[in-house]
């Protein structure tokens, strides 16, 4: 596979009331076309990620919205697949370029979330369940909390091993500019803040949160860029209980093998991850389900520091969607591009040292959809 | 919420899951809740084997120290949300410990 990344722009994660999404979409795009040293006129066609705008404001046809304000008039699209539309927009300009249909693409995933009121996101969010989920009065935290629950039932994982997680990547986040959470939490602080859905506190969730990232995508070998080297999505029932175990996501190991083996890579030659963090038990989720350690053993082997920042495999250098923020359709690419800096030795007080080869993976809903990326210095 | 017509759709189908009973095999506590459901706070919600399938449902007529792993549950037809003065009040399936 000879894709770049020749290009990436992030706005700062957070609570961006002077911005809307358009703003964001446009601040992403600019910087990366900028960055790639491309002109508006070189961009075949663009990929607009989002999953809730629609719903919120009633303004759909992004891609068009969003093409059209930068000037760019080949195809737009826009990518819809939950929390995982920014990877699944990423993974479908891939195969654009691998097709030959397109040379030079832009990527952008946005979402506006904070003019809403939080009963209103949640039930937007819902939108990626089941209807019986929804009748259920369910929310994501919920689901991911009865995954969380049976995890802790059948291996043993404690509340100190999900802390864990979230006290790791605010570490992350506090040598993170962008971050929505800038700042380190204590393991007290985590266990203490009140209950969202038990065994969940709110610190075992990420936030709402407004966003945008870009990446300029070429096939064009003279670009100079880093290397996606491998790019698979797989899919499993929307509905959570319909799936054959609630201990895993299934998904995730479907998408990780075929994009490995894309790459030519195994999992013991990833050097870092950004994976889809969007509740503490999902890290840990991930860090089996990739193979990063053996089923029933990702909690230890986060609490274990083996994720942190100089550790074994460091997981989220960006905060992850905890404390880096998650605005649900930038996600996906905001991953592309934390580990395209950390490829080019870019990523400043959180750099890894001696890394080269990097995975993303992305969640849609409670694991309906997966994506996971590999990229290559 | 759904529609009049949705709901009216979705009653006719409910018969069938009645009266059935299942394993409680996971549960949590909701404090935070979606549009429609705000009301009910701190509410349970499990997922329930019934052998042939399993589903997420409520769970009614209990509180959380009485659940344990599982547990036999019965389903039974509640009100689902909480309907304005003026829209059709919709029913759905939820569970209660047998």
């Amino acid at each position: 596979m000879k894709i770049k990344v020749a290009g990436t722009g992030l706005t700062k994660f957070g609570e961006l009331w002077s911005k809307d999404l358009l703003d964001l979409a446009l601040d992403a795009s600019n910087d990366a076309i900028n960055e790639s040293r491309l002109t508006k006129n070189d961009i075949d066609a663009v990929f607009m990620a989002n999953m809730l705008h629609g719903k919120l404001t009633g303004q759909d046809h992004l891609g068009a919205l969003v093409a059209s304000s930068l000037g760019i008039k080949g195809a737009s699209f826009r990518v819809e697949g939950a929390c995982a539309s920014g990877g699944l927009a990423v993974h479908l300009a891939i195969q654009s370029l691998l097709a030959g249909t397109y040379k030079n693409v832009l990527v952008v995933g946005a979402e506006k979330m904070t003019d809403a009121h939080v009963s209103e996101i949640i039930s937007a969010l819902m939108g990626a369940g089941s209807e019986q989920e929804r009748k259920a009065g369910l929310t994501f935290p919920a689901l991911y909390a009865l995954m969380a629950k049976a995890h802790m039932q059948k291996f043993g994982t404690t509340r100190n091993h999900l802390a864990s997680v979230s006290v790791k990547n605010h570490y992350h986040a506090s040598m993170n500019e962008k971050a929505q959470f800038p700042f380190e939490v204590s393991m007290e602080k985590v266990l203490e803040s009140p209950v969202i859905s038990s065994p969940f506190t709110l610190f075992d969730a990420s936030p709402i949160t407004d966003g945008a990232g870009a990446v300029i995508l070429t096939s064009d070998s003279t670009t100079p860029g880093v290397f996606i080297t491998g790019s698979a999505v797989a899919t499993d029932s929307v509905d959570l209980s319909s799936r054959k175990s609630l201990l895993e996501i299934a998904a995730t190991k479907q998408a990780s093998i075929k994009a490995l083996k894309q790459a030519g890579v195994e999992i013991k030659d990833i050097h870092l991850a950004e994976v889809h963090d969007c509740f503490t038990i999902a890290e840990i989720l991930a860090m089996e389900d990739l193979g990063f350690c053996k089923k029933g053993l990702g909690g230890e082997f986060v609490q274990k520091g083996h994720t942190r920042l100089g550790g074994k495999i460091p997981v989220n250098t960006s905060g992850g969607l905890k404390a880096c923020g998650h605005p649900v359709a930038a996600t996906g690419v905001k991953q592309i591009i934390e580990i395209t800096h950390q490829l080019q030795k870019r990523a400043g007080k959180r750099q890894v040292e001696g890394a080269n080869v990097g995975l993303t993976h992305n969640v849609g809903g409670s694991g309906a959809t997966v994506v996971v990326h590999i990229l290559q210095s | 919420m759904s529609t009049p017509v949705a709901i009216w759709r979705q009653h006719k189908t409910l018969s069938p899951y009645l009266n059935k009973v299942g394993k409680l095999i996971v549960w949590t506590k909701i404090f935070v809740a979606p549009s429609g459901f705000e009301h009910q706070t701190p509410y349970l919600v499990g997922i329930v084997d019934f052998g042939d399938h399993k589903m997420p449902l409520q769970i009614v007529d209990c509180e959380e120290a009485d659940l344990k792993l599982n547990l036999k549950v019965i389903t039974v037809i509640r009100k689902i949300g909480k309907a304005k003065a003026e829209d059709v009040i919709e029913y759905g399936v939820k569970v209660k410990p047998l």
